[in-house]
Formats: structure tokens, C-alpha cells, sequence
């Protein structure tokens, strides 16, 4: 049972990371908390939804119609809403939400839920592991999270744009002293952030099916890692997803299923207590402050 | 290369610049002597478009209203309302003052994240350029870049310019908070810069005697106006400058 549950841990820990590795992103280069983080997760799935059940396209074209969608969504929301607003924080929180949650309402006003809404999985397979029954998507999911980690570290350590993002993160006005459009910047962070939303909801949609409720779930989910682990740190995303990730399915095994809801609840209350900035945060004012 | 008319800077309605007009020609190093609060950084940031920038977010946070008048001139063209980022790819490239580099960063990472707009071949040339220019910097690569001490702190921010190859390089107080003998190092590189790669430079700095000697000309502003201006010889031997800069 141990093993079984250390596995389904892992996997959980890949959810999370996933799930929360866009809203960091998008914090951590343009200090945006993008608070329609979980309706852009519902919006791609949907999307790709709708284009494989009403329009009768292939599957892969779906995945890349609703990822590039969902970044140009993010780019114009970018564009036309939060350059408005830029520079205040409670603005920017507050029209971000106003927009994620008008997506998610409207699709349930429209009744969008049931469980024809789903995804499929990618091979519809599984493996006994140790004793423990895991099927193939969840493996993906794992394998992915890996990957994409790798990938984001490569992104920003060796191409001139993820450089670029690192830049705007750590010294905004000396970015600019090297040609960096700090507007451009933002504006491609909120869109990768939505994108990368995208690629979770792909993955991790198969599992249950598509519902507007998915997306807050999404969004507490992200922001407690991402609050746990000090806001716009990557390592802390990962730390902190390893940290609720294990802590939900060993309750969930040797607690109770109902406690898991509150496992991460609490981690952030404990957190901000203890430390505000998060485990690895850098929020240095926000200490000195408490 | 660089005219600057009857330049004004308002922030609200405080006066920071008051009718001050300037010349560098290419080839020169001109140098820009106050003290503080006489208007040095806030000219810097102008002519680098800096200003535009916190105009604008100033304005979208409804903060303080900034005023910019006269005009700029850069190889004729007038660049008074240019985004700071067109005019670093047309060749102006500032250091800002208190030696900023990007904290969490290595060093050769600073170079990559200041090399945003040159080809990985370019930041690897002017990067091997600048360790032969600065040799201190050369055993740091990996360091993290606020592991360093202020002067190779320094050493990295004049380097990071350069690797944005500059027509015109701007330096805001390249000595401040350095030690004398670290400020003739940083004054010798860029006197270097200036002999053998032809780059033009205009610094404005606090400490006049060690760049009096080297400029070709300068400029004494005082509350944001020129008090003074003549080369940098000329100065040197002016009884003014000698009682309120040297002390004697």
C-alpha cells in the first residue's frame, strides 16, 4: 500500500506542478496574478472539445487550434485590459477575476456540464506497478511535468527571450536599458501562462471530465502551491507541489478522502503564518512588513 | 551625434532641468559634473528614454505627471518622445547610476540577459572583450552577479552595456561608492573604450577630480541648469570648480 500511495503521490505532485507552473510564470516575470488562470484551464479544454465534437477535427489540430487560442486570448486580455490597470496590483486582481469569473459562469449558464463534456485519454492502457494499477495518462502527466520542467529551465536560460523574462523579473528598468520592451515582455508572459494552462487541461482534463467548477478548484490549487512555495519562484512551485501533493494522498490513505480539501487550505495558512514569503519566495517587503 | 535644446523636466511641479542645452560630438568623452540632486541622473534618463518609460507608468498608475520640453537630437534625428528600447537598438546604451546588474543572475548570465538584442556570436565576442578589458571579472563567471563587490559590480554593469554594442554610452556616476583606486580602473577602461573603440561616452559623476582630467569637455550643472562648461583642462584650473569640487 505504501508504494501504491507514494506513487499516486508523485503523480499528484505532477497535477499540481502542472496545473501551477502557468500562474507562476506569469507572476513571477510581470508581477500579474493572472486570477483568470483557472477559466483559461476551462476555456482550452472546451475548446478542444468543440472543435473535435462540433466542428469534426482531428484530435491533434484541436490541441493546437486551443493552445494558440488561449494565448492569444491571454495576449489581448493582456493588451486591452490589464495595461489599463498595470501597476496596481488590487486592479489587476481584481479584472483578472472579473474576466475568469465571467468565462466560467457563462459556460455554466449555458449548461455546459455533464459527462459528455470530457476529453479522451491518450491510450487508454494500463500498468501494474509495484503491485498498483496506474493507467497511461496518469504516467503521461508524470513523465510530462518532467519534461516541461526541463523545457521552461531551458526556455529561460538559453533562449534570448526567456533571458529576456528573467531579466524583467529580477530589475524591470535595467531591462529596459538593454533594449527589453517590458510591455512586450509582459504581454508574452501572460500569453505563455495562458498556453501553459492550455497543456494542463489537455493532460489532466482526460482524467475527469470538462465542468465551469473545475476552474476554481484549478485556480486555488495553483495558488496555493505557487503561495506555498513563495510566489514567482519556480523551484518553490516544485517544492511546494511535492509538499501538497504528498500531504493530500497520504491523508487521503491514512486520514480520510474528506480531509484531503484541506490539506493545502491549510499548508497556506501555516505558511503565511510562519513564513509569508513563502518557502522559497522572494517577497522580502512582505516580511519586513509582518 | 547628440544636441540636446533647452531641455525641461517637470515631475508634478517640481522643476528638475531647467533649459539645459548640451552637444557631444562623436568621438568624445564629455562629462557632466553636480552634485546631488542637481539634475545629473534625470538628464541621463532622458537622453536614454528611461523617462518615457516612467512617464508612462506613472500615468497608468495615476501617479505624478512628468513634463519633458525642449528637444533631442541623435545623428539628426529628433528622438525627444523615442521608447527607450528603439533608442538602444539605434546605438544610445546607458549604465544606470549605483551600478545595476541583475542580482540572481551568474555573470556570464548578466552578459546573456544584457545580449538581448545581439546574435550569441556577438555576446561571446564583446564578453571575452570585456573580461580582457576588466580581468578581475574573468575569474567571477559564475558568481553570482550580487555576490560581487561593488566595483566589480560596476565592472559587470559598464560590460553589459557593451555588449549591446553602443554608439553613444551613457554612464550614470560609474564611481559612485567605489574606492580610488577601483574608480582609476573604471576611469582607465573607459578612457580605453573611448581611444580604441571609438565609442562616444558621456558620464555624469559627483567626483570631478578624477574626471576632469581625462574628459574632453564637460559640463557643470547646478539645480538643473549649466553653471559652467569649457574642456576639461579649462576646469580643472577654474578657481569655482576648485572651491566647490576639490576643496582647495
Amino acid at each position: 500500500m505504501l508504494t501504491g500511495t507514494i506513487l499516486y503521490a508523485l503523480i499528484n505532485t505532477a497535477i499540481l506542478a502542472l496545473m501551477a507552473l502557468g500562474f507562476n510564470l506569469t507572476f513571477g516575470i510581470s508581477g500579474v496574478a493572472n486570477f483568470a488562470y483557472g477559466a483559461f484551464y476551462i476555456l482550452a479544454a472546451y475548446g478542444i472539445w468543440g472543435i473535435v465534437n462540433l466542428l469534426h477535427l482531428p484530435y491533434p489540430v484541436a490541441i493546437i487550434v486551443a493552445i494558440v487560442a488561449n494565448m492569444i486570448f491571454g495576449a489581448l486580455m493582456y493588451r486591452f485590459v490589464l495595461l489599463r490597470v498595470r501597476g496596481q496590483a488590487l486592479s489587476e486582481v481584481i479584472a483578472t477575476f472579473g474576466i475568469g469569473l465571467a468565462i466560467l459562469e457563462l459556460f455554466s449558464y449555458f449548461g455546459w456540464v455533464g459527462f459528455e463534456y470530457t476529453l479522451p485519454v491518450f491510450v487508454d492502457r494500463s500498468f501494474a506497478i509495484a503491485g498498483t494499477y496506474v493507467d497511461f495518462q496518469r504516467l503521461a502527466i508524470l513523465g510530462f511535468s518532467v519534461i516541461l520542467v526541463f523545457c521552461l529551465w531551458w526556455f529561460t536560460h538559453h533562449t534570448a527571450t526567456g533571458l529576456a523574462f528573467r531579466g524583467i523579473a529580477q530589475d524591470e528598468r535595467t531591462a529596459l536599458t538593454f533594449g527589453i520592451n517590458s510591455d512586450w515582455i509582459a504581454t508574452l508572459s501572460v500569453s505563455f501562462g495562458a498556453g501553459l494552462a492550455a497543456v494542463a487541461a489537455l493532460f489532466i482534463i482526460p482524467l475527469g471530465s470538462i465542468a465551469p467548477g473545475e476552474g476554481y478548484d484549478v485556480l486555488i490549487k495553483a495558488l496555493a502551491v505557487c503561495i506555498i512555495g513563495g510566489l514567482g519562484s519556480t523551484g518553490g512551485v516544485i517544492a511546494a507541489a511535492f509538499i501538497v501533493g504528498f500531504a493530500e494522498r497520504f491523508t487521503d490513505t491514512y486520514i480520510g478522502s474528506h480531509w484531503t480539501m484541506i490539506v493545502s487550505l491549510a499548508a497556506i495558512l501555516l505558511v503565511l503564518t510562519i513564513k509569508p514569503s513563502g518557502l522559497f519566495g522572494k517577497q522580502k517587503e512582505l516580511e519586513e512588513r509582518i | 551625434m547628440l544636441e540636446v535644446n533647452d531641455l525641461m523636466v517637470f515631475f508634478e511641479n517640481a522643476l528638475a532641468l531647467n533649459g539645459l542645452s548640451l552637444k557631444v560630438d562623436e568621438g568624445e568623452i564629455v562629462g557632466l559634473i553636480g552634485s546631488n540632486s542637481a539634475g545629473k541622473t534625470t538628464f541621463i534618463n532622458t537622453v536614454s528614454g528611461l523617462i518615457i518609460d516612467m512617464r508612462i507608468k506613472e500615468k497608468r498608475k495615476g501617479g505624478e505627471r512628468i513634463s519633458i520640453y525642449g528637444n533631442i537630437r541623435y545623428q539628426g534625428e529628433d528622438i525627444t518622445e523615442m521608447p527607450p528600447n528603439e533608442r538602444v537598438s539605434k546605438g544610445i546604451v546607458v549604465s544606470r547610476e549605483r551600478h545595476p546588474v541583475f542580482q540572481e543572475s551568474s555573470v556570464v548570465e548578466n552578459f546573456k540577459i544584457a545580449g538581448y538584442l545581439r546574435t550569441k556570436a556577438e555576446i561571446k565576442e564583446t564578453m571575452d572583450f570585456v573580461f580582457t578589458l576588466f580581468p578581475p571579472l574573468s575569474k567571477l563567471k559564475t558568481r553570482k552577479a550580487g555576490f560581487l563587490s561593488g566595483g566589480e559590480q560596476q565592472m559587470l554593469a559598464i560590460g553589459m552595456a557593451l555588449v549591446v554594442r553602443p554608439k553613444l554610452l551613457l554612464l550614470d556616476e560609474p564611481l559612485l561608492g567605489l574606492s580610488p583606486m577601483m574608480q582609476k580602473a573604471v576611469m582607465d577602461a573607459i578612457v580605453s573604450l573611448n581611444k580604441e573603440s571609438g565609442i562616444t561616452v558621456l558620464l555624469s559623476e559627483q567626483f570631478a577630480r578624477p574626471v576632469l582630467p581625462v574628459v574632453d569637455r564637460a559640463y557643470v550643472v547646478e539645480n538643473g541648469m549649466l553653471s559652467l562648461s569649457g574642456t576639461g583642462a579649462a576646469l580643472m584650473n577654474n578657481p569655482e570648480i576648485k572651491a566647490a569640487y576639490f576643496g582647495v
